[in-house]
């Protein structure tokens, strides 16, 4: 019924988020060498922090139909910032301790902060999922062969600014080339007198923040509750095994797949829906069955 | 050797003599104990793996793979439940193999990944194939022994002893030596000959084996499952928090560890604030441990002892 190049185009729109997020935890593993199990943690919070900002512009200021792209213009900053501090905070604390240790522990205390977030959000704000209902989930744009929701354009656009200013960052920046210092060798970046611990902390503030940004993007195409995480991280996880562990060009290419093929199969095999929420294991399993360093490597 | 299998006996007598101590005749306290037996399979087994330093994230999903194996096979050829664990446990071994062999030749993080994944996707499709799983609404059964918890209690008493049995021989067997190499550098373990993979792989495979033991006795013992309940991520939490509380890598830990956090949880789960928050405490618990008391209360409780030695031998 539907024609490829629309499959295609809303595979690679839906891509986008994908990619914004596994950019965050391939950043965790590459330069800290850490496993961030509470990586979809950081999503969910971002998404509320976001809700709240729809509820402040919506209620209160009572801004009506101009208030989707309010909610992306106000929400993402300061989502972004907010949990910058509190995945920086959670360094300091939990994360910093533990670096040395086997890494058995490390995941041990990501998983653990990960049950804390959850769990701690379902006591404070019920486990009941938030809607925020915003006008741009339902409004379509017109592009002449195909109509598509606004929210798949901006969350695509969003998250393609925000990866491209990473790699930026990354590629054109002092702090960048300290963070790949670091990666690659931590011993010798400590011995150019890189303050190591500093950049680990800056590496894992800037990944729980582009975790927020995609979390206000997420509030645009689905309902939130304390359990979004999980779906997500999962997700996250099948993209950074399949660039290969720490690659961050690959995550791109990935989360391409990935978006695609989803795509590709809710479209073509019937009953595909089951199927494509099963994709992401198979391709963890097929990577690790015939590619363990990675499908580019 | 011989003080650690007396202390295990001992226990094992109070353990089963406990319903003749006035608790056979009262129903809750029946359930909870029945479920204390199941708990602590659950963690024994989890701790196994952790031995080898790997992170299972899959017990919970073993542990429905096993209810779910009972299940289907009640369903669809009248299988009895006490057959139905010998198909669980054979149906745990052969998929534990499979996902072992794929991600324990990798880095550890690897494994942990694909163990996170693996319960998802049991879920899903357990959820797309009602035909054979009854989907949504799940599969009931008749209760085991007609509800006569006392005889289920010794059931479940059974399979907890095959846990201890593999705790206590890992630990004191020649494979101590092999899991505690691979544990401190997997890389060194494989330059003295040890078979590194193969190891993991076993070690993992009897510990599954037990998990989905542990669930085909939930299964007929609550008598109803479905995907929500048998996948449940918080009984792989369980899994993992009752021994690191208790103290890793030892036999007492689990147990100890299991029937202090499930009392707690039982009072937890009623209590107004907490309610299914209540594992809010098992994140802070994982999180305070691993930072402050590695080696669980066993390891306090040690390092106290050892201190109050050496203090009355001055």
């Amino acid at each position: 019924m539907e024609a490829l190049p629309q499959t295609l185009l809303f595979g690679i729109l839906r891509s986008g988020l994908y990619a914004l997020t596994a950019l965050g935890l391939a950043i965790s593993l590459g330069v800290i060498g850490v496993v961030n199990f509470a990586h979809g943690e950081f999503v969910m919070l971002g998404a509320y922090i976001g809700f709240w900002a729809y509820l402040l512009l919506s209620g209160p200021l009572g801004l009506g139909p101009a208030v989707s792209p309010l909610v992306i213009a106000v929400g993402i900053p300061v989502s972004a910032i907010a949990l910058y501090f509190i995945a920086a905070g959670i360094f300091r604390v939990a994360l910093k301790p533990v670096l040395r240790q086997p890494e058995l522990n490390q995941m041990l205390l990501t998983f653990g902060l990960s049950i804390v977030v959850v769990n701690a959000m379902s006591i404070a704000f019920t486990a009941q999922a938030q809607d925020a209902n915003l006008a741009w989930r339902f409004d379509l744009l017109e592009l002449g062969f195909v109509n598509v929701t606004y929210s798949r354009v901006a969350g695509f656009a969003v998250s393609a600014t925000l990866v491209a200013g990473t790699y930026v960052l990354l590629q054109r920046t002092r702090l960048g080339k300290q963070m790949r210092a670091v990666a690659q060798n931590r011993l010798g970046a400590q011995v150019v007198g890189i303050p190591v611990d500093r950049i680990y902390e800056m590496a894992f503030g800037l990944s729980a923040a582009l975790a927020a940004a995609a979390g206000v993007m997420l509030l645009f195409q689905t309902q939130v509750s304390p359990f979004v995480g999980l779906g997500t991280l999962l997700k996250s996880f099948s993209i950074v095994v399949l660039a290969g562990l720490g690659n961050l060009t690959g995550v791109i290419w990935a989360s391409l797949l990935l978006g695609i093929a989803e795509q590709v199969i809710s479209q073509y095999v019937p009953n595909g829906a089951a199927l494509r929420d099963g994709l992401f294991f198979v391709l963890i399993f097929v990577v690790l069955l015939a590619r363990p360093a990675g499908l580019r490597r | 050797m011989r003080r650690e299998l007396a202390g295990w006996g001992a226990f094992l007598v109070v353990a089963a003599a406990l319903p003749w101590l006035g608790i056979a005749s009262d129903r809750y306290l029946m359930f909870l104990a029945n479920v204390m037996l199941m708990f602590m399979t659950l963690a024994l087994s989890w701790d196994v793996v952790a031995r080898t330093g790997q992170l299972s994230l899959a017990h919970g999903a073993f542990f429905g793979l096993g209810a779910y194996a009972v299940g289907i096979g009640y369903r669809s050829a009248h299988v009895p439940p006490l057959a139905g664990l010998v198909l669980a446990a054979v149906v745990a071994g052969v998929v534990a193999v499979a996902l072992g062999i794929v991600t324990l030749r990798l880095r550890g993080i690897y494994f942990a990944i694909a163990t996170l994944a693996f319960a998802e996707v049991l879920r899903t499709v357990a959820l797309q194939l009602p035909d054979l799983t009854g989907g949504n609404v799940g599969i009931s059964m008749p209760p085991l022994f007609d509800g006569d918890r006392v005889r289920s209690y010794y059931l479940a008493g059974g399979v907890f002893v095959l846990a201890v049995a593999l705790s206590v021989w890992v630990r004191r067997s020649r494979i101590q030596y092999a899991v505690t190499a691979i544990r401190a550098n997997e890389t060194v373990a494989g330059v003295v000959g040890v078979s590194v993979v193969r190891t993991k792989v076993a070690l993992f495979a009897a510990s599954a084996v037990l998990a989905a033991l542990a669930g085909a006795f939930y299964m007929p013992f609550i008598t109803h499952t479905d995907p929500a309940d048998a996948f449940d991520i918080s009984r792989s939490v369980a899994a993992l928090v009752f021994p690191i509380f208790g103290g890793l890598y030892t036999t007492v830990g689990p147990v100890v560890g299991t029937i202090l956090l499930r009392s707690l949880e039982e009072y937890l789960r009623v209590t107004p604030p907490w309610k299914d928050g209540y594992q809010v405490v098992y994140g802070l618990v994982i999180v305070v441990a691993v930072l402050f008391m590695p080696r669980g209360l066993v390891g306090l409780v040690s390092d106290r002892m050892r201190r109050a030695a050496w203090r009355s031998s001055r």
